[in-house]
């Protein structure tokens, strides 16, 4: 009875005090009179000390702990440690083994059932036991972002983003060939690979190159990781996404029974990088080791249309004429290259700013109205952040330019890009035998068992 | 292996060049990336005092259910027999029938310890991490639910999807070896 008594007086003491927090004496008096309807009276006691705690509450803590006479302990809540499935060391030296054996089986054993097995092991590993993080292609953006700012990255990603690219310098694309799970997952549903023409090829071989260029300057701009984000698969190695994402990654397999590997020629834009080292590969991939005879047997069974024809020296007349070309190619090549500047610095503003978060929010405060409340949860964050319309202002417009200079120099340097592999074609040197083309080739060994030469030194 | 064997010719030469180049470029980028520092994994977390219970935490997760659940600062706790965290505003009587319960899935514990305390803690496997319960305790009560990134789900992705899509960027990169931003000690 004293109890209630003093909590009582403490309660009307402290009462001139919290006036303004009438939300909460609303919220009291409720409790109260439902205690007081339901004949509660251990609940009217306990609203009541409840209530006086309120009362006397401030702004961050308006009810304070109470001191428990039966000397109950405050427990403290559990937070589960980061449970990592291997070190970061492992994960590196996983992935340095499996280059290693990848490149072993590509250029020692030669037989495409082991790079097969050997891939699915990968799979399972890096695929479905790893779950795709993190991954070369995605460790471009960190990489690229580490390197903006000068420092920051985990050793473990920088690994991850170098190791592949120093193989494919060595030995061409071995990660292609067994490593990398998306390309294994890929490699899996190719049942009837059709020819892709020539020219649809080179058109759509930019799409890679454009996703490096832009969503690194993405990235860079800080409105997050593009490149994840496109990344169909991921969904499929964990066994638990958003439907889109699902159907994504299931439309691309099916596509790949008929275009091979969809996501490696037409997306990946690590396999940018890659190429550029294959090109340069040390010990390139052959098709055979011994003296091809050009029977033409493994043009049929490359399923990404990477085996090169034998080709003549042309005729003087028509080298001539591919002279010709050549000038007014390299006349046409500053009109690309101040086109796509130009095209590149309209994208980065109407296009990729918008996806920045601060742009996102001036945008959604513009466009709040107090009856859209609810639509717009960022304007409720900025004003819970202390953010005015006129500072958001400033810094979308700053952020905005950014991405237009960002996106005009991607731009830039995907036209001198273009205008290089269109040069490229101009030059011809002689070609005697099938060969693997560098920058193509997956190294995914269906070439072997095809070519007559290499059965032949198997018996 | 055999394609060292070919003679030094100016083309061998030139390919060697041009391979040393590209591999001391990658090495540099690497070296300015990581600075050579020995720098550890980071996680993904969320600030809770950015947060604003917008929902999306529960629905945004590559995983479901999702990977933040909701999670109790004891030391925060009024202990209130009324806790605006577990009962809805309008619940017609102050007991644990699940109608009288802010929870969707029931996933607050309540316990008495003394008159007129009561203790609240999640029973984590049910919590989806919608945060109605984290909103109410915000608004009314002493603040001491709030929402967390539980590190024995979160996969950590290199680009958090919840993150993309939070309204108040509450999602921040924390060091692996710390990887909870607890509001009780911030």
């Amino acid at each position: 009875m004293k109890l209630v008594v003093g909590s009582w007086q403490l309660a009307v003491g402290r009462w001139q005090s919290t006036v303004g927090n009438i939300k909460k004496n609303i919220l009291f008096l409720c409790d109260l009179c439902a205690s007081v309807r339901k004949k509660n009276f251990v609940g009217l006691l306990s609203s009541l000390l409840c209530g006086t705690f309120a009362m006397s509450a401030q702004a961050e803590s308006r009810f304070p702990q109470p001191q428990f006479d039966t000397g109950h302990v405050v427990p403290e809540a559990y937070h589960p440690s980061v449970t990592a499935v291997v070190s970061e060391g492992t994960d590196v030296a996983l992935l340095f083994v499996a280059l290693c054996v990848a490149t072993w089986l590509v250029h020692r054993v030669r037989s495409r059932f082991w790079i097969l097995a050997f891939s699915l092991l990968c799979l399972v590993w890096f695929g479905f036991v790893r779950q795709g993080c993190f991954c070369p292609i995605g460790a471009i953006q960190n990489v690229a972002v580490a390197a903006w700012q000068g420092g920051g990255l985990a050793w473990g990603i920088a690994a991850f983003f170098a190791l592949p690219l120093l193989f494919a310098l060595l030995f061409g694309r071995v990660f292609c060939s067994a490593v990398c799970p998306l390309g294994a997952l890929q490699d899996l549903f190719i049942v009837r690979p059709l020819r892709v023409p020539r020219t649809v090829n080179a058109v759509l071989r930019l799409i890679p190159l454009i996703v490096l260029l832009f969503g690194v300057v993405y990235t860079l701009n800080g409105a997050g990781y593009l490149i994840c984000r496109t990344d169909p698969f991921v969904g499929l190695f964990r066994r638990s996404a958003p439907l889109p994402l699902l159907l994504t990654g299931m439309a691309v397999l099916l596509l790949g029974m008929v275009i091979a590997r969809p996501y490696c020629r037409y997306f990946c834009p690590y396999a940018v990088l890659l190429e550029v080292c294959s090109r340069l590969a040390w010990e390139p991939i052959k098709i055979t080791k011994a003296t091809c005879i050009n029977c033409r047997l493994c043009v049929g069974v490359c399923p990404v249309e990477a085996v090169e024809i034998p080709r003549e020296i042309p005729s003087a007349s028509t080298r001539a004429g591919r002279f010709r070309l050549f000038v007014r190619l390299l006349l046409l090549a500053p009109v690309l290259v101040i086109a796509l500047t130009c095209g590149g610095w309209l994208a980065g503003g109407t296009l990729l700013a918008p996806a920045h978060p601060v742009v996102k929010t001036y945008e959604a405060m513009v466009q709040y109205t107090p009856e859209t409340e609810a639509l717009y949860p960022a304007v409720e964050a900025a004003k819970k952040q202390k953010l005015t319309r006129e500072l958001l202002e400033v810094q979308a417009r700053e952020i905005t330019q950014r991405f237009r200079v960002g996106s005009a120099v991607a731009g830039g340097i995907l036209g001198l890009i273009i205008a290089l592999r269109i040069l490229g074609l101009s030059q011809l040197r002689r070609r005697a035998e099938h060969e693997a083309n560098r920058t193509n080739c997956i190294a995914c060994g269906r070439c072997y068992p095809a070519c007559p030469k290499n059965v032949k030194t198997i018996q | 292996m055999t394609g060292s064997k070919s003679p030094p010719t100016r083309r061998n030469l030139l390919s060697w060049l041009l391979r040393a180049g590209t591999g001391s470029v990658v090495a540099a980028l690497v070296y300015r990336a990581s600075g050579f520092h020995r720098s550890g994994r980071m996680v993904w977390q969320l600030d809770p005092r950015k947060c604003i219970q917008c929902g999306k935490c529960e629905t945004a997760c590559v995983l479901q259910p999702s990977a933040v659940k909701c999670t109790h600062g004891y030391a925060m706790c009024g202990y209130c027999k009324l806790c605006f965290g577990f009962f809805k505003p309008d619940a017609p009587r102050l007991d644990e029938a699940a109608e009288n319960q802010i929870c969707p899935t029931g996933a607050i514990a309540r316990k008495f310890i003394e008159a007129p305390y009561f203790e609240y803690s999640i029973k984590e496997p049910l919590c989806t991490g919608c945060g109605l319960c984290v909103k109410s305790c915000a608004n009314f009560g002493n603040g001491s639910l709030y929402l967390q990134v539980r590190h024995d789900r979160c996969k950590n992705c290199n680009t958090c999807r919840i993150a993309e899509l939070c309204p108040a960027q509450a999602f921040v990169r924390v060091p692996e070896e710390s990887p909870y931003l607890l509001k009780e000690k911030l």
